[in-house]
């Protein structure tokens, strides 16, 4: 008995400093916003000192009501679509720059690079790859892919612009994920890669029978980061598509969150919590999907 | 040494013994660091030279300005002197968020420093907000590339002077060298829909400001946005204007030599200069074309003292320096900027001859201060009415809506939405 | 057995491993021909970046950094939009500033994530689940909002001698202002250290280390401090790593929180911000944007390629 109020003190010293500063910084924060999310608070009560207002669900309604905000939505529900494509490929990668062979660090290195660039910086250079005129077109006509007479912006049809943006968030994404997974990696002994070699299998047979299985766990923690950040997807859209894109084909729910949080002296602080509330509520349901599928698929394997 | 032995005896003038406080006041100013630091700091010394009591703390904000300002109202950090745009000092009033500054500067004396025109830009349900700084025009002179428009058989004499000739002039700028002749400003930093601006130019309203309705569903007002639909549409405009900023996206095309003209303020050449220097040597400049009405609109900045500010008083005072003739000029001799302050078109520094673009650029708008017009003041919830324009006038040129649908469902959503 | 039917084994044998051999050769020049592939994607805007930072702007000879793949190769190389940015942006005080604050960020995570993340791992107390769970809604949480409350708490904790005391690594001239509330290193490095994503990092690397080596530390007699300190701690080093690199990263490039918390200390701003400033409205100039973009990679790259050795020993289930 003693021995365990002994733990639970120890436990709770470790985990006091954490406790604490998530407590200040994130919990009542998000507590107070989630609030705010059911009242009334404009610049103009903001700027005289009052109070937020209660308003009950006022704000949903007029969400759920808002054009703007279910194309917003929408397109952020689309954009989880990046989420397979990186995870697999950034596996692929790890798994391909995690052999004993001649450069790897070389290798690693680079891709960490769109990493840490700056979106600023990295947008100035995508708008150009992505131009009519742009490298891109240039690359896929050089491929004989297209001619010059059906070239077009990227960026600039509503078709492609968010597809290009989701290029965007790859290029961003798959040197991060990359390390992730070769941590993971470590796990699958090289003789278990080499024995299924031996045994006639190809390497794409190899990946997907041997490597993938065996890496589930990895790989459900990435997906769930990489939805979420699909979901809240910003820094590159507004980067690119500053006013959501042609037709708002990119226009983001987070863009409609900022909008209404940021946008000059006219925020509304109830409507941006609300919809911030939206996103998280969807957020944590496909966790829990994720989760559910996880375990299925464990169960089956 | 000097300075305290005037202070004691300014105190000792007091009678009593009160030493004068000293003050210190915050001054944000917006996009002017690093660029302009001498500038900026040399007046500060100035001022503060003028007026011991009082120290000026001089902070540069960027893109996150509005942000910075609310969140320091909200931290009780208010500055006390900020410098905003029209539409940011309309929304800010509108809420609240700013003094009247004319209870703090009489209306007379505001009226002795400053035009009319650009007083009454930041002039909200009548009461002055902003003391009128540097401005420019929108259709302050047309910058050109020679060799392209030498190329699609244009001279000096036959320029485009009206907006209808500058969009036969941009057909056939892309007809005979490939390149676009001209871009619309269709999307402006600020959120507006410059598109209001060419309406304006055309003498066509845009909304009543008594009651806040839209007026922008006339037969005319779909004519003349069909007109440059149907030039998108044909290829005649990039189709980047759709997604950025004019100015932004005409600096980057007329540098790579893939435009003939820019039509807007003469800042443009300063970042031609920077940027492409042979560029540059081609670049001449002309008086800019305007719609029917003969209009040309502009736009400008202001210092603002908000409404939480602690040392009023002292922000008047130095808002009013920083944005006296004396000070204005000096600033337009760094860059070519339009100053608002009366005086100003009588300095000889306008008139100079030169063969330099920039020079001669400052020369042609430089005095025209007094007719900076924004066309119209900004309406009450201006963002969510300015982004559903955009969408629908978008949608015009994209062909997913008829000008007439386009204008019609975003005159629905104006009604709707002005007064809420 | 024969001796012939013995021979043909073998040289069957030897066959299988002649053709596993060759096979290998070609999996590894595919593999290299894909991950010079990727190498293409990764890294072509950073070159292009590169080339247009040396390039001379003043003689460009008509090419524009826009002209492909004209720019990518600079007529001539200079650098002068290095020096032009270093003198006009003073950045030597911003980049003082992003290292003490990411030094600072660093750390912080990495001990409030260590700690936090043994008890959860390894010890049975009363609401360990619920902790957890709560500890890993915050990467789900709406915290956009959360930067209005934030501003409010820290100019709260300004007069809260706890995180008071002087000069924390700030020139002289700033000290006074440096280490308590708002517009203070610690007003930016504060609110981001404890994540759920840090601690949820180490949690699954300290599950990964043997139940054993624990029970035998505490046979020992050893303390809960002395195995998170010599146990948990050396094995789980690789996930430290990653989670130290990770942060590096977010912390060199944030901008909007270190913008608002450092409302009114404008010479404690990192060089994110600084950096930006070459955007402004009349000094808009490629070149020198390229520039500003070299000069914030290039310590992270270093940092990255020294730590690449502790990635290169492996995670060692660090994301099991």
């Amino acid at each position: 008995m003693q021995n365990k109020t002994r733990t639970a003190l120890i436990a709770y010293a470790f985990l006091a400093p954490a406790l604490i500063l998530l407590a200040v910084f994130t919990f009542y924060p998000v507590i107070y916003g989630s609030y705010l999310g059911f009242t009334e608070y404009k610049a103009a009560q903001f700027a005289a000192g009052e109070a937020p207002r209660f308003i009950g669900v006022q704000n949903f309604i007029a969400l759920f009501q808002d054009e703007l905000f279910l194309k917003g939505l929408w397109n952020s529900i689309k954009y989880i679509a990046i989420v397979p494509a990186l995870q697999i490929a950034a596996l692929a990668i790890a798994v391909a720059v995690n052999r004993k062979l001649p450069f790897m660090a070389f290798f690693r290195a680079a891709y960490y690079v769109p990493v840490i660039t700056s979106i600023a910086t990295a947008a100035v250079m995508w708008d150009w790859i992505f131009q009519k005129e742009g490298t891109l077109n240039w690359v896929l006509q050089g491929l004989h892919i297209i001619n010059s007479n059906s070239a077009f912006g990227w960026l600039n049809n509503e078709h492609t612009a968010i597809w290009a943006l989701m290029l965007v968030t790859f290029w961003r994404g798959f040197g991060y994920y990359m390390v992730l997974y070769m941590g993971g990696l470590q796990a699958v002994p090289e003789e278990v890669e080499e024995a299924a070699y031996l045994d006639g299998a190809t390497p794409f047979q190899t990946f997907w029978l041997v490597i993938v299985p065996m890496m589930r766990p990895t790989l459900l923690l990435c997906s769930l980061l990489s939805t979420f950040a699909a979901i809240r997807v910003l820094d590159e859209v507004v980067a690119l598509t500053p006013g959501g894109g042609p037709l708002n084909s990119t226009y983001t729910a987070l863009m409609y969150v900022y909008q209404k949080a940021f946008d000059g002296f006219n925020f509304d602080y109830g409507m941006a919590s609300a919809a911030g509330l939206i996103i998280a509520v969807i957020g944590i349901g496909l966790s829990i999907v994720q989760f559910r599928l996880n375990r299925e698929g464990e169960e089956r394997a | 040494m000097l300075k305290k032995a005037l202070m004691v005896s300014a105190a000792l003038g007091m009678g009593l013994g009160f030493a004068q406080q000293k003050v210190e006041i915050e001054f944000w100013s917006w996009y002017l660091s690093p660029k302009f630091d001498n500038y900026l700091k040399d007046t500060i010394k100035d001022f503060e030279a003028k007026n011991p009591n009082i120290t000026v703390k001089w902070f540069d904000k960027q893109d996150t300005m509005v942000q910075d300002l609310i969140a320091s109202i909200n931290l009780g950090k208010a500055p006390d002197v900020v410098n905003l745009n029209i539409p940011d000092t309309f929304s800010a009033a509108q809420n609240g968020f700013l003094t009247d500054i004319s209870t703090l500067t009489p209306m007379s004396e505001l009226k002795g420093q400053f035009w009319d025109n650009p007083l009454n830009n930041f002039t909200v349900n009548g009461k002055p907000y902003g003391y009128p700084w540097y401005g420019w025009l929108n259709e302050g002179v047309m910058v050109y590339n020679s060799d392209l428009v030498k190329k699609a058989g244009y001279s000096e004499k036959t320029l485009p002077k009206t907006n209808d000739q500058l969009l036969a002039f941009a057909k056939r700028v892309k007809d005979r060298t490939g390149q676009y002749g001209w871009i619309p400003n269709f999307i402006d930093a600020s959120g507006a829909p410059l598109w209001h601006g060419f309406f304006y130019a055309d003498g066509l309203p845009i909304y009543d400001e008594k009651t806040g309705k839209a007026q922008f569903t006339s037969s005319k007002h779909v004519a003349l946005l069909k007109k440059y639909v149907d030039m998108y549409k044909a290829g005649y405009f990039p189709e980047d204007m759709l997604r950025k900023e004019a100015f932004q996206l005409s600096m980057e095309l007329y540098n790579q030599g893939k435009l003939a003209t820019i039509v807007g303020g003469p800042q443009s050449l300063t970042r031609i200069k920077d940027a492409n220097k042979d560029l540059y040597g081609k670049t001449r400049v002309a008086e800019a074309p305007l719609g029917k009405s003969g209009r040309s609109t502009g736009g400008g900045m202001d210092l603002v003292i908000p409404a939480a500010s602690k040392h009023k008083k002292e922000a008047a005072m130095f808002a009013e320096f920083l944005s006296n003739n004396v000070n204005q000029m000096k600033f337009a001799k760094i860059v070519a900027i339009v100053p608002t302050s009366k005086g100003a078109e009588k300095d000889p520094f306008f008139k100079q001859e030169s063969n330099d673009p920039i020079i001669q650029a400052s020369g042609m708008v430089g005095a025209s201060g007094r007719y900076i017009d924004p066309g119209f003041n900004p309406p009450k919830n201006s963002s969510v009415l300015y982004k559903n324009l955009v969408d629908n006038l978008e949608a015009a040129f994209l062909g997913k809506k008829t000008p007439k649908q386009a204008l019609d469902d975003a005159a629905t959503f104006w009604n709707a939405n002005v007064n809420k | 057995m024969s001796v012939t039917q013995d021979r043909i084994v073998q040289d069957e044998h030897k066959r299988a491993v002649a053709r596993a051999k060759s096979k290998k050769l070609l999996n590894t020049i595919l593999i290299y021909a894909f991950l010079v592939l990727v190498l293409v994607f990764a890294v072509f805007p950073f070159l292009w970046t590169l080339a247009i930072s040396f390039t001379d702007k003043s003689a460009t000879g008509g090419v524009s950094i826009y002209d492909f793949p004209g720019s990518l190769m600079p007529r001539q190389i200079t650098i002068a939009n290095f020096i032009e940015v270093f003198t006009q942006l003073k950045i030597a005080q911003p980049f003082w500033n992003s290292v003490v604050i990411s030094l600072f960020t660093v750390v912080g995570t990495l001990i409030v994530s260590a700690l936090a993340a043994y008890p959860l791992a390894r010890m049975d107390f009363p609401g360990r689940n619920i902790l957890f769970g709560a500890i890993i809604a915050t990467l789900v949480l709406p915290t956009e909002t959360a930067f209005i409350v934030n501003t409010m708490t820290l100019k709260n904790l300004a007069n809260l001698p706890v995180i008071g005391g002087n000069n924390c690594f700030a020139p002289s001239s700033v000290a006074p202002y440096v280490c308590q509330g708002l517009g203070t290193y610690w007003s930016v490095v504060l609110p981001t250290i404890a994540t759920g994503f840090g601690i949820f990092l180490l949690r699954q690397s300290y599950l990964s280390i043997p139940q054993a080596l624990l029970e035998a530390a505490r046979i020992d007699g050893a303390t809960e401090t002395q195995i998170l300190w010599r146990i948990m701690i050396p094995l789980s080093m690789p996930a430290m790593t990653a989670l130290g690199i990770f942060t590096l990263v977010n912390t060199w490039n944030a901008y909007v929180w270190p913008k608002i918390a450092l409302l009114g200390a404008q010479n404690l701003e990192p060089m994110s911000i600084a950096v930006l400033k070459l955007k402004g409205q009349y000094n808009f100039d490629p070149f020198n944007i390229a520039a500003g973009a070299v000069i914030m990679m290039v310590p992270i790259l270093i940092v990255f390629l020294s730590a690449q050795k502790l990635f290169l020993r492996g995670l060692d289930g660090a994301v099991k």
